[in-house]
């Protein structure tokens, strides 16, 4: 650790240069990750709401309906299946309007009809069930928030190809810049690692020093970029609970773990805390290997 | 023991910084290269580091084939060369302790006997009260002193060095030689050097280099060209 400290005050310049760098870099990385994650979450929670619901008109037996329901449960392509009878249908009413009681004089289960609420495995199954149902006698209406699944999909295809673009442009830049910037500082010790390897150094020991600075570097920008950005979600919070109020759980799958991420939680805030570590060390770490490298060879 | 066979080394642009060069050096032996700029001096001990490798020829230093394209043991074989430079090559942060010390720990030499070892050759070459000093603190004398000492600590049993008095006055490169003297019979020494009096007052093994050649091989011999 002292080594590591006398070397970045013996060169604070190049030190802060590399700090900031990667202070910039693992910013936006942290902003991106946690933009992306969030909707990802919001597309998955989409997912778990009715997405196609089907009204039959009233006259329609059960019998009809659960045959409708089997054959797309035997199609593979959707999730699960909720059948709401008009009875059913009619105590969802009073329940929705118990304080209007004007409302529920005037309705009763009879003009009610009954439906069935389609989950779809992925939401471009969406418009294939919609049609499918439609060319069913007996339907009175399908709705399904079409608009709302096709946007999502589209922004998120958008999103995440930008954001590969974007990331991988970033990296490629931090590991440049970073590189020249490691590469001005190894070259005032140019002479003592000439000296280093014709005395039997390994490229380890030589490599050592600067990989555990840019490693230190990496890993207090990661730290400065995770505590703004903390700060940044606490003054926010208040907005994101009255935006979101209506949400109560996003999560995302993590390897068959639902990683909850709103609410905000200390899991999910570790969780980026330690990728967003790991990841200024990898990229501190390769850029300092290969800054190293143009010395190596004597 | 060194040997080179007929080692010749020509730079991509055709010249020829050796040609067919071929002698052997007894371990433990005292060894002048004399001879004018651009002879071959250098790169005879570049090659023994293996900072340069030959075109043709081999070179074997204790049984091991250098110039083979297998031989995997450069770190082993640096780790027993020191090597001591004109312009002394003494790493400014550090201070003299450190820089002999550099010498151990690059072979991960534990810290008790790095101290003890660094006090041993500081004694050698003079410089048993500036440990703790840093090079710029030092006279170009001392810096060489400190060159010797980081080159011979351990078992560092051959030692080259390049022209270790060009940039001394003739009273310093006198005390320098001195140290060199101690370690006769004690280390494969090889010495570079443009100083006549120092070469014609030693009698020691004269290789004498010209334009890539060696010219004469001398048992006992003196500066001549």
């Amino acid at each position: 650790m002292n080594q590591i400290l006398t070397s970045i005050r013996r060169t604070p310049y190049q030190s802060l240069s590399t700090f900031l760098v990667l202070f910039f870099t693992l910013f936006l990385s942290l902003m991106l990750f946690v933009s992306l994650t969030f909707l990802y979450s919001a597309l998955g929670y989409l997912e778990t709401k009715p997405q196609v619901t089907v009204y039959f008109q009233k006259k329609v037996p059960e019998d009809q309906i659960f045959k409708v329901r089997d054959e797309l449960m035997s199609s593979g392509k959707v999730l699960n299946i909720k059948y709401t009878n008009q009875n059913e249908a009619f105590n969802i009413y009073k329940q929705l309007n118990k304080d209007n009681p004007l409302l529920l004089e005037m309705v009763s289960a009879d003009i009610l009809p009954p439906s069935l609420e389609i989950y779809a495995k992925k939401p471009i199954y969406l418009p294939e069930i919609a049609e499918y149902l439609k060319k069913q006698g007996d339907i009175d209406e399908v709705q399904y928030e079409k608009d709302i699944i096709n946007k999502l999909l589209v922004l998120t295809n958008t999103i995440r190809v930008s954001v590969l673009i974007f990331f991988s442009y970033l990296i490629l830049m931090s590991i440049v810049v970073l590189t020249t910037i490691i590469l001005f500082k190894i070259a005032l010790k140019e002479n003592e690692i000439t000296l280093l390897k014709l005395i039997g150094a390994t490229n380890f020991y030589i490599r050592k020093p600067y990989i555990l600075e840019s490693l230190f570097l990496g890993i207090a920008a990661s730290t400065l970029s995770f505590g703004i950005f903390s700060l940044l979600v606490l003054y926010f919070n208040p907005f994101l609970q009255s935006y979101l109020k209506q949400v109560t759980t996003l999560s995302v799958d993590v390897y068959n773990y639902q990683l909850v991420i709103w609410p905000l939680n200390y899991v999910f805030f570790t969780i980026v805390f330690v990728s967003i570590s790991i990841f200024g060390a990898i990229i501190s770490s390769v850029a300092s290997y290969i800054a190293t490298n143009k010395y190596l060879r004597v | 023991m060194i040997t080179f066979d007929k080692v010749t080394k020509k730079f991509p642009l055709g010249n020829a910084a050796l040609s067919e060069v071929s002698f052997e050096i007894d371990d433990n032996e005292f060894v002048f290269l004399v001879g004018p700029s651009g002879a071959g001096k250098t790169s005879i001990l570049k090659m023994i580091t293996q900072e340069l490798k030959p075109t043709s020829g081999s070179i074997v230093i204790d049984d091991f084939d250098i110039t083979d394209k297998n031989f995997s043991q450069k770190i082993n074989l640096r780790r027993k060369i020191g090597i001591i430079f004109q312009d002394f090559k003494v790493l400014i942060d550090k201070n003299v302790f450190e820089n002999i010390a550099v010498s151990l720990k690059v072979i991960g030499a534990d810290y008790s006997l790095i101290k003890s070892e660094v006090k041993r050759v500081l004694e050698i070459v003079g410089l048993a009260k500036k440990e703790m000093v840093f090079p710029l603190q030092l006279s170009a004398g001392e810096l060489q002193r400190v060159a010797i000492a980081r080159a011979v600590i351990g078992d560092r049993n051959i030692i080259l060095a390049d022209e270790p008095t060009g940039n001394l006055d003739p009273k310093t490169s006198w005390d320098i030689m001195k140290i060199f003297k101690k370690l006769e019979g004690k280390r494969t020494i090889i010495i570079a050097t443009h100083n006549t009096d120092i070469v014609n007052s030693f009698q020691k093994r004269v290789l004498v280099l010209k334009e890539g050649k060696i010219i004469k091989d001398q048992r006992k011999g003196g500066y001549e060209l």
